[in-house]
């Protein structure tokens, strides 16, 4: 059986931390198939288990019930057809931009390295700041550095864990245009978690609603309208609605006219 | 504007720091001028002058410099080295840690000069004696801000390291030193003066060059003034060795924005 690249299901799989001897469930049986190239957006209030779930599909927690398949291959550690994108950008202050995207690359050659950290700059549009260091770059510079890195790699998922959540409301807004842009020029796999509805309403194929304690998916909504989505339309505000709904934040009874 | 400002403030600062001196010289001239003590106890500075410049012209004082360095760079490289590797292990490993630390904690309690004896009857007095008295002094100072720097790599640097596959030597050299080199450092500077300050120690002991017996020499001449330059040659040295990695420092860690090379 061969399955399409960038492609991760997760099949049931449920997780607990021992807190104060005790098991802890923070995932629970958990069933999902990112399907390859498709934009998957991962939404749920804090503690819903959902920056753990997208650790078990980085790899760098690999102890859980259940499966978790890249490619159709059990995930048993972090591989370079993974790529990831933190919530704080995680350069390396010491090391220079350009030195900061070649990180993941370090079994190439000097010219190749340059050739990708070059094409990988550019496509962040950041062309020029080669030898900038970390601490000159405001947030969202840093984390566009990030992306270029992350994407550097050629992974075939980017995951993204709340990849916009430290920067400015502005620049946010400005910053999930790129991401979309990115995503539409790399034709790669991404998913993101993120608790911004907008954002995933925005840039996604599939919301997926987890809820809290333990977390389980609580509802998968797909987002069927075209690109470069008008945040003010009616259709966006209709989904933006029955996802909040989820959360018991809907606007059928607003105060006004309960009284 | 804001350039010539700023150095304005380094040429206010560095005026300010005349201060205390003058004020010294002074009183010391004003005390000399009532008589108290005999100019046999009391130098004058302008005699001072004249001996600083009688050493420097024999020959005697740049030969005792270089004597007292030379020691002072090879028991520092030896305790240093070891100091590093000690730290970087205890570092990295928890076990490893658990089973050194106490024992170096133990040593460390027992006085620098109290090793003197035992280093006498394994070693002599010659130069090896002093050079392992030295490396002594400069173990401690770097094993510890090792320890720190290297136990002290953010965990998510750690991840980060991890999702790129750097693993053993890769990511010791690329992650684990870059991250623990301002610790380093600050090692490297405890550790330099540490060992400035324990080649005088050693060579109070026992030696036939060296500041440590340039000073001793002239007490039993009963030449203050040679005593005189010895300690103010001595304080100048430490001085200028700490400066001059202070300013290595700010090169080396100018990604720091934070950073301007003014740590103690």
């Amino acid at each position: 059986m061969t399955v399409e690249k960038g492609t991760l299901e997760i099949k049931n799989l449920s997780k607990s931390f021992i807190v104060d001897n005790n098991p802890l469930l923070v995932l629970n049986n958990i069933n999902i198939k990112f399907p390859a190239c498709a934009f998957i957006s991962i939404i749920g209030g804090s503690g819903c288990g959902k920056t753990t779930l997208l650790r078990i599909m980085l790899g760098l927690d690999t102890s859980y019930d259940g499966e978790a398949l890249m490619d159709g291959e059990r995930i048993v550690g972090p591989g370079s057809n993974r790529g990831i994108v933190f919530q704080d950008h995680r350069l390396l202050p010491w090391l220079t931009v350009g030195e900061n995207v070649a990180f993941g690359l370090d079994r190439l050659n000097r010219k190749e390295k340059k050739l990708l950290v070059d094409e990988n700059l550019k496509l962040v549009g950041l062309s020029g700041f080669e030898s900038a260091y970390p601490s000159q770059l405001s947030g969202g510079m840093a984390q566009r550095v990030a992306i270029a890195r992350a994407l550097a790699n050629k992974p075939e998922i980017l995951l993204l864990d709340e990849p916009l959540g430290a920067l400015d409301a502005l620049t946010r807004i400005h910053m999930q245009k790129e991401l979309e842009r990115l995503w539409l020029l790399e034709k790669i796999t991404m998913i993101m978690v993120t608790h911004d509805v907008d954002e995933a309403i925005y840039l996604s194929d599939k919301v997926v609603i987890m809820s809290s304690r333990p977390g389980v998916i609580k509802k998968i909504i797909d987002i069927p309208s075209s690109r470069s989505r008008d945040r003010a339309s009616s259709e966006f505000m209709q989904i933006k609605a029955e996802i909040l709904k989820e959360f018991h934040l809907g606007t059928e009874y607003p105060f006004a006219y309960a009284i | 504007m804001i350039k010539n400002l700023l150095h304005r403030f380094a040429l206010r600062d560095k005026l300010l720091a005349l201060i205390v001196p003058l004020l010294v010289l002074t009183l010391w001239q004003s005390v000399l001028s009532l008589h108290l003590f005999s100019d046999l106890i009391l130098i004058p500075p302008l005699t001072l002058v004249s001996t600083f410049l009688e050493l420097v012209g024999s020959g005697d004082l740049a030969n005792n410099i270089l004597a007292s360095l030379q020691r002072v760079m090879v028991g520092f490289l030896l305790g240093g080295s070891l100091g590093f590797i000690f730290g970087v292990v205890t570092g990295l490993s928890p076990f490893m840690n658990r089973v050194l630390t106490p024992l170096i904690k133990a040593l460390q309690q027992v006085p620098e000069f109290a090793w003197m004896p035992l280093i006498i009857l394994l070693f002599g007095i010659d130069e090896l004696a002093k050079v392992v008295f030295v490396s002594i002094g400069a173990f401690y100072p770097m094993l510890f801000n090792t320890y720190l720097g290297v136990s002290g790599v953010p965990k998510k640097y750690q991840e980060l390291a991890w999702v790129f596959d750097y693993r053993r030597f890769r990511y010791l050299t690329k992650v684990i030193i870059p991250s623990a080199l301002p610790s380093i450092i600050t090692g490297i500077r405890l550790s330099l003066g540490l060992s400035w300050m324990f080649v005088v120690g050693a060579e109070l002991f026992g030696a036939d060059s060296g500041l440590g017996y340039m000073m001793t020499w002239g007490r039993q001449l009963f030449q203050i003034d040679i005593v005189m330059v010895g300690l103010i040659v001595i304080g100048a040295i430490g001085f200028a060795m700490n400066s001059l990695l202070l300013i290595i420092e700010k090169r080396l860690l100018s990604w720091r924005v934070s950073f301007d090379g003014r740590t103690l």
